[in-house]
């Protein structure tokens, strides 16, 4: 048998949103900790102070049942209130001081336009993850097509999604219709989630202020007795367009329930960023931490909505004296994990000196899609690459940049000459060559730097005495010399002439007797001394040491 | 001393209430470098420390140790070194050996928990041959107990090498010996390495290593 698909639409509705928002920036930055007793920048001040607050939810504090009321840009009238200020008396447009005096607990609110277009954004992003046909209907407003939804329980992801929106700040209702007008009235009227039919009473009792007609329209409906939807609805249609025309009609249909408006589609913007502009300085850390955990909390849940990873940290800090610090920040394995993300951004703020108070913080995090990753069989591959890497930047803080990493040999015949390479996300992937290669003699455990030895040398010009901090005695064999050089062209010529050595005390080591030329000694510049570069006037330095011990 | 019948009794007892868990180290992490896996049973017992005693100078412990490492190199595992003196010499490169070049105990101590604690890596070798004993005698007792618990949590390996005994908490201690002739230096690694002769000196029951 064949499935008749009825079209729904869902509409997510935010009341008194303008105020909302600026509800919200404010509590962005009544959370900011730096009221408190500062402590010095330390781990522990992260472990334990930032993540318990972080949970907080804005719109959970009591004080949102507190009247509020948003100011117009004149800062004398109010233009938005809460249901707590409409239960005190206060209408929108009066003044302020009238307001006040209804209300005497009343919190006013400037107006964050930015904030607002800010908000909306995340709305439409945190709506496109449940479907891919939204329209930017009106500030705090957002309808969907449900059309190709396979469910038919609406209420639980409405009910994950109201909970998302809380979770940055908002308080939102939802209405599920047949079409985009009905969704809307049930979201007006919804608490938190409302389901109307088409005929239905609870859609015909609505106030025909609920359509918002023009005040024109509305005192002709006043004066026939038309006090809700029904009461229009049971009208003749042909009659209301003969006497109020295009317009009546209009609000007829929209009444019935008839609206065959179509929506205007729209994609929500792919950008991801959050920002903040603090009230006072804030000169330690632990502030700057609870904001940047609260930003990525919001920002992870927005990048969830398209299926995307954090692959990058835009970290901007702008500094009381105009100085703007900014930092990008590599994620090794691109991850939505708030508790990585944090860590990571944590471990580089901890470090950061500043020379003057930050005044503002602003965070972008860059979206990667999730990289396939197909391991081999029998490759072990790191558990928490990310947590590795924090790991790695610990050591390196800890021995330095040049004492940590992978060993590589470099191109040249000199002893000792190897560079430390930082390993990456795919470590050693497609690198590990398994080629065989000779394995000759015992391994060698080297003195860094080499030790001075005094040397004794027989007529044949073999060592046969030595006497060096590390070892001393008669040198029973030796072996070499094996002769080593390079860098002749340049002034950091090197020789080398190498011995091992047997002592009595059955030690087997490795010395040498080092040539270099001054200027590789000194580390001076070849520019210094314009004749060592013609190679005509090098200076030498001949030195025996124990270059390692054959262990 | 000779332990009091009470508590041989005892732990008896608590054997009997309390049976071994089996499995607890039947889970290995092999190096490859087969003397040493057949001699444990399949390699380095996972979640524990294995002691790696080389008392005499110019015994082989960098040929052992640049074995090993090749070994799970070839099996495609990463390996953590933890210098403790900077004087590991690299014959070829080693792309899945993490290198930490530390110029003392302590820095290779705070390394070693770093690593430990991370958990991402299944095998980590702290040489501390090189270094003095009188900085070693100076390393508390219980930062190798530290060392157990957090190896015992992370299923990873912990294998230290050193000239005596030093490490309380170590699952396994193994001495080795062999003597290096100024011939062997000419000769090739795999032909020197059939003398190299290994020993379990110390290897804790299950209780014993339960209730250390």
């Amino acid at each position: 048998m064949h499935k008749i698909e009825t079209h729904c639409f869902a509409v997510i509705y935010i009341p008194f949103y303008s105020l909302q928002c600026a509800q919200q920036k404010h509590a962005w930055q009544s959370c900011n900790p730096h009221r408190m007793s500062p402590r010095q920048l330390s781990l522990d001040v992260i472990e334990t102070a930032v993540p318990g607050t972080a949970q907080q939810n804005i719109v959970d504090d009591p004080s949102f049942d507190i009247p509020a009321a948003l100011l117009a840009r004149d800062g004398i009238h109010v233009i938005e209130l809460n249901p707590a200020a409409e239960r005190a008396g206060i209408r929108p447009g009066v003044s302020t001081s009238q307001a006040i005096a209804r209300a005497a607990d009343l919190v006013l609110y400037p107006r964050t336009l930015s904030n607002e277009q800010h908000l909306q954004n995340t709305l439409l992003q945190l709506v496109y993850r449940y479907s891919p046909f939204i329209e930017n209907s009106a500030p705090g407003i957002c309808t969907l097509d449900l059309k190709g939804k396979r469910t038919r329980r609406h209420q639980l992801w409405l009910r994950e999604l109201l909970t998302k929106l809380r979770s940055v700040g908002l308080k939102a209702q939802a209405g599920i219709g047949p079409n985009p007008e009905i969704a809307l009235q049930a979201a007006k009227i919804a608490d938190p989630i409302l389901e109307i039919s088409q005929d239905s009473h609870l859609l015909q009792s609505l106030p025909l202020e609920s359509l918002a007609p023009s005040p024109f329209l509305l005192d002709i409906m006043k004066s026939w007795g038309v006090r809700n939807l029904g009461a229009l609805t049971r009208l003749p249609r042909e009659e209301i367009g003969q006497r109020l025309g295009l317009e009546g009609l209009s609000l007829w249909d929209r009444a019935a329930g008839q609206s065959n408006s179509v929506l205007q589609l729209v994609q929500p913007p792919e950008t991801f960023e959050e920002s903040v502009d603090f009230e006072q300085p804030l000169e330690t850390l632990e502030p700057l931490l609870f904001i940047v955990r609260r930003f990525l909390e919001t920002l992870s849940l927005r990048i969830e909505s398209v299926y995307l990873l954090i692959a990058e940290l835009h970290l901007t800090l702008t500094l009381e004296n105009g100085e703007k610090l900014v930092r990008i920040l590599h994620i090794p394995a691109p991850t939505r994990n708030v508790d990585t993300l944090f860590g990571i951004a944590a471990q580089y703020l901890e470090t950061l000196q500043t020379a003057a108070p930050v005044t503002s913080f602003h965070l972008e995090v860059i979206p990667s899609r999730p990289s396939g990753h197909q391991f081999d069989l029998f490759q072990g591959g790191l558990k928490d690459p990310n947590r590795f890497f924090q790991t790695l930047a610990r050591l390196a803080a800890l021995v330095g940049n040049e004492k940590v990493g992978i060993p590589q040999k470099i191109d040249t015949h000199r002893p000792d000459s190897l560079q430390m390479l930082m390993p990456e996300f795919d470590w050693a992937r497609g690198r590990i060559k398994k080629k065989g290669y000779p394995k000759t003699g015992p391994g060698l455990r080297r003195y860094r730097p080499g030790v001075p030895a005094d040397v004794q040398l027989n007529d044949d010009g073999k060592p046969t005495l030595i006497q060096s901090s590390v070892i001393s005695g008669k040198i029973l064999e030796a072996r070499g010399p094996w002769k080593l050089s390079g860098n002749w062209w340049d002034p950091t010529r090197w020789e080398a002439i190498e011995w091992d050595i047997a002592l009595d005390h059955r030690g087997l080591y490795r010395i040498a007797q080092s040539t270099t030329s001054t200027n590789e000694r000194r580390r001076t510049s070849a520019h210094e001394n314009a004749a060592n570069d013609r190679g005509q006037s090098f200076t030498f330095q001949d030195q025996w040491e124990v270059v390692g011990v054959y262990d | 001393m000779p332990l009091s019948p009470k508590i041989i009794e005892l732990r008896k007892i608590l054997a009997e209430r309390y049976p071994p868990q089996t499995g607890i180290h039947s889970l290995c992490t092999p190096t490859g470098w087969s003397p040493l896996d057949s001699l444990l049973g399949g390699g380095l017992p996972k979640g524990a420390i294995t002691q790696l005693l080389i008392p005499n100078i110019s015994s082989g412990g960098a040929m052992v140790l640049h074995e090993i490492i090749e070994a799970m190199h070839d099996a495609s595992q990463y390996v953590a070194l933890i210098d403790g003196q900077d004087c590991f010499e690299p014959f070829v490169d080693h792309p899945l050996l993490l290198w930490i070049r530390c110029h003392d105990v302590a820095q290779a101590l705070k390394a070693t928990d770093l690593i430990l604690r991370d958990g991402n890596l299944p095998l980590t070798i702290l040489d501390f041959k090189q270094n003095s004993d009188r900085e070693l005698r100076k390393i508390p007792g219980p930062t190798w107990y530290r060392f157990q618990r957090i190896s015992e949590e992370n299923k990873t390996s912990l294998l230290i090498i050193t000239r005596h005994p030093i490490a309380s908490s170590a699952h396994v201690t193994i001495s080795m010996t062999h003597q290096l002739y100024i011939d062997d230096l000419s000769s090739q690694r795999e032909e020197i390495i059939k003398s190299v002769s290994l020993e379990i000196i110390r290897m804790r029951t299950q209780l014993e290593y339960r209730y250390a």
